[in-house]
């Protein structure tokens, strides 16, 4: 404040040069290029406002990256917790549709889709032993109704199971509408065919929160 | 101080030098009171204020550790952990609110939805009635369950319905995706966390791993402060546990058991595969087997693994061991000379056969072949107790398995000093005597690999999360007769099927040698007797070099038990087994052991 007021008021030079025992008046005194009693030539005044300026300035700048640092930052963080998100509902995903892939491959569910499609197992089988080039055992062909044997069980994986105290007191699952079952309910067990089918249902329509199906389609090409 | 250029600077530089300095005296007094109290809150934290600040930021997080999997020898998932949620609601909110907002991705507006619309919504989704859902959304409970075991693609579109008070809680769900194919070997959890039985059970601490932490501080918008503490402990995840089931044998072995079970009316059945080089098992076969996800829908008594569990008496396969002991202690060889009447008195105890005869002229193998009690009982008794009972012991009767399933049997080998008359001959055809089926098998697998008995093995490793599978080794084999006595034993038993009783065992390309076992079974209600019969038939195949091992095990069947064979089913079985393992068909001339002396 003392610079700029010695921009201002010239007028108190000479009183300052005269009253050099004054501390406070010393900066006005430095003003005097031509005042052999200058004793502060360290500080002069020319320089001191760029330098100022140049403080500013790099304060600006400084606050200016820090804030932009910290919106990247933030932004990052937010992207960060939306990929996150992502990558956790595509895992779920992946983790659905392998479990599903298992409940497929489990042996009883592909004996009972191959006795569905109507193959039977073969029972004697032959070899061919290639060094000797010699044929042992009669193979005979499956015989076609032939008793399959006792079925076992398709796995129980659960779909969902509705706890809500039921006023009735029949099956929880038999109120359920069908084809907003993800996978075919415990309640299905013995019929292994079932289960291994029913996962195919159509999913239920995206509403998007709404209640009116969006207007269909037509693909490209039709 | 500079406004008054025109005043006289000795009357007025004082007054202002007074005013500066008063002025100045202030301005540090209000500052050591600011920064007085900077440093009372900033420098010592009066208060706590930092510290409460601090801890309302700072959230702990528990990282749950994923449960390891229980894979079979080739990799097939019998058991995995996937995330499921229980959609629950505030049923305090969800009644007091009439309308809600809800976003519409389509218009990017929010819409304004009835209580009406969103319970239709819900129920939809949930393919419920809508009634049963307003019933659970309405009322006073802070908490009330509405859907249990919700899957992820389900909870998503459940939550974008943004209905007010529901929420949805993530748990973690053990799935067996191969249901009741080795569902008692796996076993079970009893809460979703600890297991109850089976491998689940045993290795459980394996499985489980150890939970983590991490703390971190959040911010008022609900994200976390990016340079602020940020403490993780890594959960770690439990191992995987491989066992040396193989899925597709033990649904056939199950799928036979089963049937023949059923056919026979028999109480229940078992069947255990064997690799005879190794004492890898490759089936533990069960009737009714549990379904893991839903364990309670089977008895309890079928929950456990019989193969291990049930130790009964095991019948005429006990005389395989007899044969090598008085074959190893040179006292008979497989065409060893007998001379056997219709019914053979020893000690006061008359023993008789399955089937009328009159005095034969028998081979040791034809004893075996026919499975002669008489002719047992004759060659047996040349051993002292001490060697009949050394022999057993030998064999591994009384001693425990452990294949790391709970509540494996040991089964009942009384002291030679404690047996009565009679049961000191019995326990040479396997009556007086119990022991599991694992034990019998082991016996056998002691034959078929040159005399050496190898512990059975049913975990074959532990994979750690993201590493190398740790195997784990096998127990100490121990030689229990020569290579010699083994492969005597084993023409004997290969005879029996060639030239014995036991020919509906025979496979078209590959020799196989097998024995029989029929044994009463005792009552379980406490009283006296017998009430029914176990019928058994162990064999192994291919004889030149055999590599596995099968018993059929069936309790109590109905009807005349001497009509009850389990040939069928062990032939089915074995070729599956060797069909699936490639096993070349047998070379060399199968045995031929005479039964009858000429």
């Amino acid at each position: 404040m003392s610079n700029a007021a010695a921009k201002t008021l010239p007028s108190t030079v000479g009183s300052a040069a005269r009253s050099v025992s004054a501390p406070g008046e010393r900066a006005e005194s430095g003003r005097k290029a031509r005042t052999p009693l200058s004793v502060v030539r360290s500080a002069p005044g020319r320089r001191r406002t760029p330098f100022v300026v140049l403080c500013f300035v790099a304060m600006a700048a400084a606050l200016l990256t820090v804030l932009v640092l910290n919106i990247s930052v933030s932004t990052a963080q937010y992207q960060l917790v939306q990929l996150k998100a992502e990558a956790a509902t595509l895992n779920k995903e992946n983790q659905d549709l392998t479990q599903k892939k298992q409940n497929y491959e489990a042996p009883q569910n592909l004996a009972a889709k191959a006795a569905e499609l109507g193959m039977v197992a073969s029972t004697v089988k032959g070899q061919i032993d290639l060094n000797t080039m010699a044929v042992t055992g009669k193979a005979a062909p499956a015989v076609k109704g032939d008793n399959p044997g006792a079925l076992l069980a398709a796995p129980a994986v659960e779909g969902l199971i509705d706890v809500v105290p039921s006023v009735t007191t029949k099956d929880p699952l038999e109120n359920r509408k069908p084809e907003a079952t993800p996978v075919a309910p415990a309640a299905t067990p013995a019929t292994p065919a079932a289960n291994a089918a029913s996962p195919a249902a159509a999913p239920p329509v995206e509403l998007n929160g709404g209640s009116v199906p969006a207007p269909l389609q037509k693909a490209p090409g039709q | 101080m500079a406004k008054n250029p025109g005043t006289s600077k000795k009357t007025k530089t004082p007054a202002a030098r007074k005013r500066l300095r008063v002025g100045l005296g202030i301005m540090l007094t209000l500052l050591l009171v600011v920064g007085g109290k900077l440093f009372m809150v900033q420098g010592l934290d009066m208060g706590g204020m930092a510290e409460a600040a601090l801890a309302s930021r700072l959230t702990p997080q528990v990282l749950p550790a994923e449960r390891g999997q229980i894979v079979d020898a080739n990799g097939t998932v019998l058991a995995s952990s996937v995330i499921r949620y229980n959609i629950v609601v505030d049923q305090t909110v969800n009644t007091s609110t009439e309308t809600f907002h809800r976003f519409n991705e389509k218009t990017e507006k929010l819409d304004e939805i009835t209580r009406d619309q969103g319970i239709a919504d819900l129920a939809g989704l949930l393919g419920a009635n809508e009634s049963t859902i307003r019933e659970s959304l309405t009322g006073d409970k802070k908490y009330f369950m509405v859907a249990k075991d919700v899957k992820p693609e389900l909870e998503d579109r459940i939550s974008k319905l943004y209905i007010p008070g529901l929420s949805a809680e993530g748990v973690s769900k053990r799935v067996y995706p191969n249901g009741s194919i080795a569902g008692g070997v796996v076993g079970f959890l009893k809460d979703g966390t600890s297991g109850q039985a089976g491998i689940e059970q045993t290795q459980d601490e394996i499985l489980r791993g150890a939970e983590g932490k991490r703390v971190f501080e959040i911010g008022a918008d609900g994200l976390r402060i990016p340079v602020a503490t940020d403490e993780l402990t890594p959960a770690v995840d439990g191992s995987d546990v491989k066992l040396t089931i193989n899925t597709d044998i033990q649904y056939f072995a199950q799928q036979a058991i089963q049937s023949q079970v059923n056919k026979m009316n028999a109480e229940w059945g078992s069947i255990i595969v064997m690799d005879t080089k190794t004492g890898n098992l490759i089936a533990l076969a069960d009737t009714n087997a549990p379904d893991p996800n839903d364990p309670g829908k089977v008895d309890a008594k079928d929950r456990g693994v019989r193969s291990v569990t049930a130790a009964y008496e095991p019948g005429s396969v006990q005389k395989m061991i007899t044969a090598a002991a008085v074959i190893e202690e040179g006292k008979s060889f497989p065409l060893d000379h007998f001379t056997i009447p219709s019914a053979y008195t020893i000690d006061g105890q008359t023993f008789t056969d399955a089937f009328e005869h009159g005095t034969e002229e028998r081979t040791l193998a034809g004893i075996l072949g026919w499975s002669m009690n008489t002719g047992t009982v004759m060659a047996g008794s040349r051993l002292t107790k001490e060697q009949r009972y050394d022999w057993l012991t030998k064999f591994g009767i009384g001693e425990q398995t452990d294949i790391g399933l709970p509540a494996e049997a040991t089964g009942i080998l009384a002291k030679p000093e404690q047996w009565d008359d009679r049961q000191q001959y019995t326990v040479l055809f396997g009556q007086g005597v119990s022991q599991s089926t694992l034990q019998t098998v082991r016996a056998f697998q002691s034959i078929a690999n040159n005399g050496v008995m190898l512990q059975p093995r049913l975990i074959d490793g532990y994979i750690p999360p993201g590493g190398e599978e740790q195997k784990v080794p096998a127990k100490d084999s121990r030689q229990v007769v020569s290579k010699e006595t083994a492969q005597q034993v084993r023409d004997i038993l290969e005879s029996a099927v060639t030239e014995g009783q036991i020919k509906d065992a025979a496979i078209d390309g590959y020799r196989v040698g097998a024995k029989t076992g029929t044994s009463q079974a005792p009552r379980e209600d406490g009283l006296p007797g017998f009430d029914g019969f176990t019928a058994s038939m162990v064999g192994m195949a291919p004889m030149d070099d055999p590599r596995f091992i099968v018993e059929v095990v069936l309790q109590r069947p109905k009807g005349n038990i001497y009509g009850v064979t389990n040939g069928p089913v062990f032939r089915s079985v074995m070729s599956q087994v060797l069909r699936t393992y490639n096993v070349a068909p047998s070379t060399g001339t199968p045995a031929r052991l005479p039964q009858f002396v000429k």
